[in-house]
């Protein structure tokens, strides 16, 4: 199994051995905040920020950080999710304060901080020819994810943010849990909704700017979404949502992570791809008793 | 007997930003402990506002708002006002059971004392939800719904219950059960009652006191002196017309029925 080759290989060892730990964070990350993001319907806003990370990859590009150096990587990440924030933020304001729909806003963020993405990307691309540097790193891989991109420092930025939205969302558990629920009704009880919903929503961009080296801008909102929608299919009370929501994330990413090492396909889109699976599989029990009932219908009659 | 009205509101005026009208202008009224005040007025009259600014929601600007002798965001704060919303537009696929929601305002506030657990049981117990406790929330009736609602506006044992439009969509039959769950917390629980509502039936089966609001208060007084002129001041036409008899109510006034085609 090449699986077990690439983890206990030395010389393949320290490449794939934060791959792996990365993607667990990843999926710890994604399904602890998945099921917030489905029953808040925030799907349509995480998409949102994770295309509107683009424009920020778009500017440290220009910039010239690369991720070859620890500084590169930190300036990145910190203007991504500099960006993403503001997307975020955007997104939120456009929402509330001008009367726009949610989605009208969201459409406006997203493109306008996608085509941003691209002309800086072109403009990095043509700095980078004239003055014979190394290339950006391509395209596809910002869009899709490369796990050849993924290193230590990813890793270290995966369990800050792991201990940042775990701690955040602990500490603020009863308020979050409000204005989940009820937003509407929760400022007459105390919870202020803005700070709440702004709170969730820098959360959402941190989870977006960790996720986007495995997943890329284009499918870092699958791991915010389908953890929490296979869970809230499975259970409607809230330990065993949270529980199912993690779970199904982690073994998801271990399993597409080891069908992408056997199969040689990219980790983001096939994990992705197993979450879809598992998703799907859940509704096989609901179709199953439909058809029981449907065949056992005409003989009843009869 | 409590040294303070439970609410009391002195020439209270207030505008949005932006606006060139007062919403509210020159409020003044009072409501006693105990007592049950129905807030009557059309859409747009400013009921809402009233409300935002009793439950300490709006800044008060223009004259004085005060909670049992303190400020309503103090009042707030300490859990005073319990708050029944007009429509559950809560998420109910979020998943949480009928003790997490009804709990829900408790826990904002802080760490639970064995005395909330206590009252929590007993509303449960009072709202004949126990059975339910467990069960998570979208799988509740539309009536279940609302006494869960109602046990969470209660939750935090407040001395004042504001209701807003507690009535609207409910049949005369649910509106006269609504009624009487109200007269029965009201005496079990010592609570000081507001009921917005542009329904008449509700306003003056549910209070002792009405107030007419349609930008200024029109009427602040008992049922008895609700007049229908008084009335067609407020909502603005014929009142007579729309409005059907009911020996529920004042025979001179002929205002037993419902105003929900305002």
């Amino acid at each position: 199994m090449r699986t077990i080759e690439y983890l206990t290989d030395p010389a393949l060892a320290s490449f794939f051995w934060p791959v792996l730990l990365t993607t667990l964070v990843i999926a710890i990350l994604g399904g602890s905040m998945s099921w917030i993001v489905v029953v808040k319907r925030l799907s349509f806003i995480g998409q949102g920020v994770s295309h509107s990370a683009f424009g920020g990859v778009g500017i440290a590009l220009v910039v010239g950080f690369t991720s070859g150096s620890l500084l590169g990587e930190l300036a990145t990440a910190t203007i991504v999710l500099a960006f993403s924030l503001l997307a975020a933020f955007g997104i939120a304001l456009l929402s509330g304060r001008l009367s726009a729909r949610s989605d009208t806003a969201i459409g406006i963020v997203l493109s306008v901080a996608m085509a941003t993405g691209f002309l800086l990307y072109s403009l990095a691309e043509s700095i980078a020819a004239q003055s014979s540097a190394p290339p950006p790193q391509s395209l596809e891989s910002i869009l899709f994810g490369s796990v050849t991109q993924i290193d230590t420092f990813d890793l270290i930025l995966a369990l800050c943010a792991l201990a940042i939205v775990i701690a955040t969302l602990w500490m603020r558990r009863h308020r979050v849990l409000f204005w989940m629920f009820d937003e509407a009704a929760a400022p007459a009880f105390g919870v202020q909704v803005t700070r709440e919903r702004m709170v969730v929503l820098a959360l959402l961009a941190l989870v977006v700017v960790v996720t986007m080296k495995l997943a890329g801008v284009v499918l870092a909102t699958a791991v915010l979404v389908l953890p929490g929608a296979i869970a809230l299919r499975l259970s409607q009370q809230l330990r065993p949502v949270l529980c199912i929501s993690v779970l199904s994330s982690v073994a998801c990413a271990i399993i597409g992570l080891i069908l992408a090492f056997e199969l040689d396909t990219q980790p983001g889109p096939t994990i992705v791809l197993t979450l879809g699976a598992l998703f799907g599989a859940t509704w096989l029990p609901r179709l199953q008793h439909r058809s029981t009932t449907a065949s056992s219908a005409p003989s009843s009659q009869s | 007997m409590h040294p303070h009205p439970a609410i009391q509101v002195d020439h209270l005026r207030f505008r949005y930003d932006k606006a060139t009208d007062d919403v509210l202008d020159d409020i003044s009224f009072s409501v006693e402990p105990r007592e049950k005040l129905g807030v009557l007025g059309p859409n747009g009259g400013g009921k809402s506002t009233l409300l935002k600014l009793l439950l300490g929601l709006l800044p008060v600007s223009r004259g004085q708002i005060l909670i049992f002798g303190k400020p309503p965001q103090y009042a707030r704060r300490e859990g005073l006002i319990g708050y029944l919303p007009q429509k559950i537009e809560a998420e109910l696929s979020a998943p949480l059971s009928v003790r997490q929601v009804i709990a829900m305002p408790i826990k904002v506030a802080g760490q639970p004392t064995p005395e909330d657990d206590q009252h929590l049981r007993s509303m449960l117990d009072l709202f004949e939800l126990s059975s339910l406790a467990d069960k998570p929330i979208c799988a509740l009736s539309g009536g279940q719904l609302q006494r869960v609602m109602i046990a969470r506006a209660l939750a935090r044992r407040p001395k004042i219950l504001i209701l807003d439009e507690p009535t609207v969509g409910i049949d005369i039959r649910g509106q006269q059960q609504f009624a009487s769950l109200l007269n029965s917390l009201h005496e079990s629980l010592n609570l000081t009652l507001v009921i917005v509502s542009h329904e008449l039936r509700t306003i003056v089966t549910g209070s002792t006191r009405i107030a007419c609001l349609a930008r200024t208060m029109h009427f602040h007084g008992s049922a008895s002196g609700l007049t229908t002129s008084i009335l067609e001041q407020v909502f603005r036409h014929d009142v007579s017309g729309i409005i059907p008899a009911d020996d529920s109510t004042p025979p001179d006034h002929n205002c037993g029925g419902c105003c929900a085609d305002h």
